[in-house]
């Protein structure tokens, strides 16, 4: 037995019962069981083979031909009639030796076989000549004598398509399908969970890990995308630093070069110089915001939103670029300060690039308030209107690096300060052609509720 | 200008950028000493007599943030903060150690000698000025402007955004309620006739910073004009 046993749990170590074949295995092996152990009970219970105990016309039929066999040859026109009398339904009647021939062979009929079975070989069944009663069988006793009796109609065939322990069967096979159907399910779950995961691992987001469990498989699954996507984010983090670095770093010689080019004679020249370092610097500028942590964000406090519009479009007026501001003259929100006017900075920043002239409008309502830039440009097309909001995309591909063209962070920056305060941000049409890039930020009441959860 | 020339000494870690600035500033009518970090800086300070300090954020040993605050225990010295940093952290730790102006590297010359200008007057004009003198933060009507700063909120506490000669042209006015300012004047208390492109005309800058305040721009009650040419700032002013 001890050997048994071993062989057992080495077969039981084979299958791997931690892993999903094992599982698998598990299951269509437990499944088989549990068939077979349902249908033998169910055997059991109901005893198809053995006579009905409460079947009427069946077990009455078999216990009166029995009697007849059993009886002396003289006896059995009275125990016909008896019978007769006592079972009506039977139509028991003696059949004249040589009145009809019997059929060669056994009767194929499943009810008659079954019924000569529990008759006995003694005893044998044929079928009467057609044109009689269809239900009426023939039998022969054991002395050779013939007797003729009506079957009941439905007691044969019954018990096989109408019994209970088919419809039992039949539950019993749905009832699996489904606990495999769910079972099934419950082991790859688990799989279509990493997909989404998969799907929405972003790279500043910090979601949470994969939950490492389930199936030996799935686990190891999950460990190696946690780990991967670990190894990812140290990776952008490295390049993130490293990028900030440079950054950092080349505000010194660009210090030095913007005081140096103070001292340049020749003015063209200067002009030049100083439009080349202020692209840079609103570069390197670009850069560092786009890259800066959430660590270091600026505290949240009410601030007149209308003020920050007016002042950008101000500032944009100052340098010679037509952009007007369309709205209430005060407008409360909760916001960053600095951050809504780098935003706004940015997008306007764009709309003077690509039109000739920005609009900015400001609607307020009890629980929003609606920033729109709008310029006269060309606009952008559907399908790049999600692209363009990714980092380093700029609106025209064919578009070089000339003086107003920069990283192509303003738009993400713009998108990101905006998600930062609960927002949301959309480029929209405008007629005839133009771009709507329309800012949407919850106000005051609901903000508060997101800002402090959000620290 | 027929103010003798400020003494103004640069903080700077960068050789190269310090010998500039001191260069450009040499140019532009200042006297400059420079120091490499705090220690010189202290030693500069003693040897010399300095109207305003520059100093970077980012130095070696002492760092110029703890060296403002240090400064400004002792002596209300004008101070300008430099930084590598463009971090809005950065500039309200430094506004708050004391600094009364900052700017982030890599910054215009002129910007630069701008707020130097700026600061050197709000400075002079502070010392000549009323009760308010020495004040961080003023009210008036219930708005709330605040110097260290640099910003200025509503009645209903909310920030309003402005630039820096916006701010400076109402900080202007605010330590001088009830005067008739001319526009000569305050572009000499602002930035300076020499100030270059940024000088702005006063005018644009009042009628934005009306926009901003008065609860109808076109008939103003807190900046008047005053028919024979200049403003006047009528609320009350209080200290905090």
């Amino acid at each position: 037995m001890p050997a048994q046993a071993r062989s057992i749990l080495r077969l039981l170590g084979f299958l791997n019962l931690r892993g999903i074949s094992g599982q698998i295995a598990a299951l269509v092996v437990a499944s088989f069981i549990a068939i077979h152990l349902i249908i033998t009970a169910t055997f059991f219970l109901l005893r198809p083979d053995q006579p009905n105990p409460s079947g009427g016309g069946h077990s009455q039929l078999i216990a009166s031909i029995q009697l007849l066999g059993a009886a002396p040859a003289a006896q059995r026109p009275r125990l016909i009639a008896d019978i007769a009398r006592a079972f009506p339904r039977l139509g028991v009647a003696s059949l004249a030796p040589g009145s009809v021939a019997p059929a060669a062979g056994d009767p194929d009929e499943p009810g008659l076989r079954s019924l000569h079975r529990r008759l006995g070989g003694n005893y044998r069944l044929f079928s009467l000549a057609p044109g009689q009663d269809a239900h009426r069988i023939g039998i022969t006793l054991p002395d050779g004598a013939m007797i003729s009796a009506r079957i009941l109609p439905g007691q044969w065939r019954h018990w096989f398509w109408g019994e209970p322990w088919m419809i039992t069967l039949l539950f019993v096979i749905i009832s699996l399908t489904l606990l495999g159907l769910w079972a099934a399910r419950a082991l790859t779950a688990p799989l279509s969970s990493f997909a989404k995961a998969a799907e929405s691992f972003s790279l500043n987001g910090a979601a949470a890990p994969l939950p490492e469990r389930g199936p030996e498989e799935i686990r190891s699954v999950a460990r190696a995308l946690n780990r991967m996507r670990e190894r990812i984010t140290a990776l952008i983090d490295d390049r993130t630093r490293l990028l900030a670095a440079i950054s950092h770093d080349l505000r010194t010689p660009i210090t030095r070069l913007r005081l140096r080019s103070e001292f340049i004679e020749d003015a063209v020249h200067r002009t030049q110089m100083l439009r080349d370092l202020d692209q840079m610097r609103s570069m390197l500028e670009a850069v560092l915001s786009f890259l800066r942590n959430d660590g270091n964000l600026e505290p949240m406090t009410l601030i007149d939103i209308a003020t920050t519009l007016q002042l950008v479009s101000d500032q944009f007026a100052d340098t010679g670029c037509k952009v007007a501001y369309d709205g209430p003259a005060h407008a409360m929100v909760t916001g960053r300060p600095d951050d809504l006017h780098r935003a706004i900075t940015n997008l306007v920043e764009n709309a003077v690039r690509f039109g000739a002239e920005a609009t900015i409008h400001l609607e307020t309502s009890p629980r929003a308030m609606t920033i729109e830039v709008e310029d006269n440009g060309p606009g952008i097309a559907d399908a790049r209107k999600e692209m363009v909001l990714e980092p380093f995309v700029r609106g025209d591909d064919a578009r070089n690096m000339d003086e107003a063209a920069g990283f192509g962070l303003g738009l993400s920056i713009a998108r990101a300060i905006v998600v930062a305060h609960g927002g949301k941000l959309t480029l929209n049409d405008r007629q005839p052609h133009g771009l709507i890039v329309r800012i949407e930020l919850p106000t005051q009441e609901q903000h508060h509720a997101s800002s402090d959860g959000g620290r | 200008m027929a103010t003798p020339p400020p003494n103004i000494l640069v903080v700077e870690d960068d050789r190269e950028t310090r010998a500039l600035i001191a260069k450009y500033l040499r140019t532009n009518a200042c006297n400059v000493t420079t120091a490499a970090d705090g220690r010189e800086m202290v030693r500069a300070m003693t040897d010399h007599r300095v109207d305003l300090l520059i100093l970077d954020v980012m130095l070696p040993g002492e760092d110029g943030l703890s060296l403002c605050r240090k400064v400004r225990a002792e002596s209300q010295m004008p101070i300008i903060m430099l930084t590598a940093r463009g971090e809005d952290v950065d500039r309200i730790l430094g506004l708050e150690m004391g600094a009364d102006d900052y700017l982030a590297k890599p910054f215009n010359p002129r910007e630069l000698l701008a707020r130097i200008n700026a600061v050197l007057r709000r400075q002079a004009a502070a010392q000549a000025a009323s009760a308010v003198n020495g004040a961080t933060a003023l009210n008036f009507l219930g708005w709330r402007i605040d110097f260290r700063l640099r910003e200025l909120r509503n009645p209903a506490g909310a920030r309003v955004a402005m630039t820096s000669a916006e701010f400076d042209l109402l900080r202007i006015f605010c330590e001088r309620p009830g005067r008739v300012l001319s526009r000569e004047s305050l572009l000499d208390l602002t930035q300076g006739r020499n100030a270059g492109s940024f000088e702005r005309s006063i005018d644009v800058l009042v009628s934005r910073i009306r926009r901003k305040i008065e609860s109808d721009p076109r008939d103003a009650t807190m900046i008047k004009t005053v028919r024979s040419g200049g403003y006047m700032f009528t609320p009350t002013v209080d200290a905090v």
